[in-house]
């Protein structure tokens, strides 16, 4: 279960001057739901595009079942991939498009129309065959595109932001149905996205990106309740970043206050960022508060508010809370010690 | 119950305006009623004289000018359909006018009658000007080519001294039964279609070759090249195809001085018709080959760079990838316009008539020389033999080849087809 299938041992790349990947280090197992989850221009489609052999690494090697496949045409690894705009042949018809690797791999035609029906059928379009791919609407096109790459029978499914162009309700089925489709295939999925919310609730592992770096890799879980700094946690869900001052252990000066928190092994009055989630803040009486300040506005998103709340020191907390104040109210905000989390300041 | 509706109806027809007087609408009546008297009396008898002009050409030589009564007969024929357009609306009105009456409801009042005529008829009046002139001159020339192709309007039956009579389908018949006609039009017919497929073909297939190889980011100075390439596009055509009449001349022109300078011998460019035919495709190819070159980069870079890579994923060979890939992409955009380039060049007279002016002589040839396209022989027919009305028949018959040409190509088109492209 935990055997590597594909590892990139400190590979870089660079295109003329900009360095777009760093000196990367990355183990994906078999049978994982791996995410590259970062900012546009982080490095994740340069990784994806170095996996699936359409760019050579600058620097480092790739390594697959335990082989350099760095110098391995794309054809010849067993990796395959949907691309973010489908790139289906426009003049070919579904049946056609499907077939395509078959038919440059001159496969019998018996073999081939077993094979696309099952692919079909797999991504639920039996009777789509002779249908022209642009009549097709942008969840179907992205069938046929995820049932060509997999007719050729890939260990690797790599993803190209698969999902980037359809709504927001289609996006959420075809989350289920690729995940699904990765269990019941038991392939490795590489999964490129942006979008924080996908990866969370698509992924066995995220691995979050900047700048050509990896920032993080763990589960959604581990992502999400620790970042490892203020830009996972920023980048991760919505977050409350602000200076503070760690005293010693488990005790931080921030906002004008001090507070118990949970976090040792910082040197005595060092500087950090602070990171509180928004829903991590509550309401509460104002002579109880450490943290106060001034309703600035009030937005109402359907499952809570979304409240603003300037504090004296001119700092906005975000807060999501169920219950909400009028404008121009003054609050108090509390924490409880778990749920302040210490990074490191990263060094500029 | 349906009494009014019938009665009505059959009153407009009597007399435009009386259906409506019978349905009670009064003020409607009165203005068509007004409308019939001026048509009667002074529209008609003129009508009448256009129309004995068209069915009889004339009747007396030197009198009556064929060709003039034909053009007046013509103009007569458009305006009669537009009045018998008039008096069936009329008849329309009242039957629907009738109906309503028929349904119980009443006469509508004179002001809703005036709104209504108002409000119906600006529309109409505002665009009335433009059909008018499309009438006239799209229309009416296209009618008056057309009708001459059934007449035996030529030389020897000329206005004013002769008549010019109507012959029905007799020219038809007489370019395919007169021995040497038949031979001539088959002749030119042949080469206008062998023609149109090489100067097709030549220039999209040098054009897709060069736009390929320019599309190849190792070539160095692509823009240059393209640039240079581009230029017989910009030059006028006329202009271009003038400088290279003067370069195959087949004794001072240096085509054949440099031919001679290696030691090939001079070539007859003009005066051998297998030599005047490559001349006048080869001409065409350097001045059309730019345009395909120029649409096929564009079709090429317009093909995602992902479609690339998922055919290289599938193991597709570079050669697969532009026969399986590329290729299809590009026919699949292009083809359209090379069927209209195809009947562009059906009818490209200015290479044709200006470069070798349609020669050499063809021996026992109607007026034809050997690189004569059938537009070029159209022209030679008019001017040079005055047979106008072969040339009319002629011009007929291209003219139904690249219009329904032009239409199913225009049936094939996306915009044609209701179809949700962008999914």
């Amino acid at each position: 279960m935990t055997e590597n299938i594909v590892q990139l041992k400190g590979v870089s790349k660079i295109f003329d001057e900009t360095v777009a990947l760093a000196d990367m280090n990355l183990s994906i197992r078999k049978n994982e739901f791996v995410t590259l989850l970062g900012p546009s221009g982080c490095g994740k489609t340069t990784t994806l595009r170095l996996i699936g052999g359409f760019e050579q690494p600058t620097n480092g090697t790739i390594w697959f079942e335990g082989k350099d496949i760095s110098n391995v045409p794309s054809y010849k690894r067993r990796v395959n991939t949907v691309f973010q705009r489908y790139a289906l042949f426009s003049h070919l018809d579904v049946y056609e498009n499907i077939a395509f690797g078959l038919r440059i791999k001159k496969l019998d035609e018996q073999t081939i129309r077993q094979k696309v029906g099952k692919m079909l059928e797999l991504v639920n379009l039996q009777g789509f065959e002779a249908r022209d791919v642009n009549s097709l609407s942008g969840g179907q096109q992205q069938r046929v595109a995820i049932a060509r790459a997999l007719v050729n029978e890939p260990e690797v499914l790599l993803l190209d932001e698969p999902l980037a162009a359809l709504d927001l309700k289609l996006r959420r089925e075809m989350q289920h149905e690729l995940k699904n489709m990765q269990k019941q295939l038991g392939i490795t999925f590489v999964f490129v996205t942006h979008d924080q919310e996908e990866a969370l609730s698509m992924s066995d592992t995220v691995v979050v990106m900047q700048d050509g770096e990896i920032q993080q890799i763990g589960t959604p879980e581990m992502i999400y309740n620790e970042p490892t700094n203020a830009f996972v946690a920023g980048f991760i869900g919505e977050s409350n970043i602000v200076d503070g001052i760690m005293r010693q252990d488990r005790l931080v000066d921030f906002g004008g206050a001090r507070f118990e928190c949970v976090d040792v092994g910082f040197e005595r009055d060092e500087p950090v960022d602070v990171v509180v989630r928004p829903e991590d803040l509550v309401l509460i009486p104002v002579e109880q508060a450490k943290l106060t300040g001034v309703v600035r506005s009030v937005t109402f998103l359907g499952v809570h508010y979304e409240m603003i709340v300037d504090a004296a020191d001119g700092t906005g907390w975000l807060v999501h809370s169920t219950l909400m104040e009028p404008v121009g109210t003054t609050v108090g905000l509390g924490l409880a010690p778990m749920d302040i989390h210490i990074m490191k300041k990263v060094s500029e | 119950m349906r009494k009014r509706a019938i009665f009505s109806t059959i009153g407009s027809a009597v007399y435009m305006g009386l259906g409506q007087l019978i349905n009670g609408e009064w003020v409607k009546s009165i203005f068509m009623g007004l409308y019939h008297y001026l048509i009667l009396r002074f529209v008609i008898p003129t009508l009448r004289q256009t129309w004995w002009g068209l069915i009889t050409l004339g009747e007396a030589p030197r009198q009556d000018h064929s060709i003039v009564l034909l053009s007046y007969g013509l103009v007569g024929a458009i305006v009669t359909i537009i009045v018998v357009g008039f008096y069936l609306g009329n008849i329309v009105d009242a039957y629907r006018g009738g109906q309503r009456r028929d349904k119980g409801h009443p006469a509508p009042p004179i002001r809703e009658t005036m709104k209504e005529m108002v409000q119906k008829s600006y529309p109409y009046f505002l665009v009335a000007p433009a059909v008018l002139f499309i009438l006239f001159t799209v229309l009416f020339p296209m009618l008056f080519n057309m009708s001459m192709a059934f007449t035996n309007y030529d030389l020897y039956n000329s206005p004013p001294a002769k008549l010019v009579s109507w012959v029905g389908f007799e020219n038809f018949r007489e370019i395919v039964r007169l021995a040497s006609w038949k031979r001539t039009f088959m002749g030119v017919l042949s080469w206008t279609f062998l023609w149109a497929i090489l100067s097709t073909f030549s220039c999209f297939l040098l054009g897709l070759f060069l736009a390929i190889v320019l599309n190849n980011p190792r070539i160095k100075f692509r823009g240059i090249i393209r640039t240079i390439l581009i230029l017989p596009w910009a030059m006028p055509g006329f202009i271009s195809i003038l400088m290279w009449s003067g370069f195959f001349n087949t004794s001072f022109g240096p085509i054949n001085q440099w031919l001679n300078a290696i030691g090939v011998a001079s070539i007859p460019w003009f005066q051998n018709v297998f030599w005047a035919r490559t001349a006048v495709v080869l001409v065409n190819l350097w001045l059309g080959f730019p345009f395909s070159m120029a649409l096929v980069s564009g079709v090429i870079q317009g093909i995602p760079a992902e479609l690339h890579d998922a055919a290289k994923v599938d193991g597709a060979s570079p050669w697969q990838e532009f026969t399986r890939i590329t290729l299809p992409l590009i026919l699949y955009a292009v083809s359209p316009l090379l069927i209209m380039q195809f009947a562009g060049n059906v009818n490209n007279f200015g290479v044709v008539y200006l470069l070798t002016g349609g020669g050499p002589p063809v021996l026992g040839n109607k007026g034809a020389g050997g690189t004569d396209i059938l537009i070029s022989w159209i022209f030679k027919m008019t001017f040079d033999l005055m047979k106008y009305n072969y040339a009319s028949a002629i011009a007929l018959l291209i003219f139904i080849f690249v219009a329904s040409m032009s239409v199913v190509n225009f049936l094939q088109t996306r915009a044609f087809k209701e179809e949700d492209m962008m999914g």
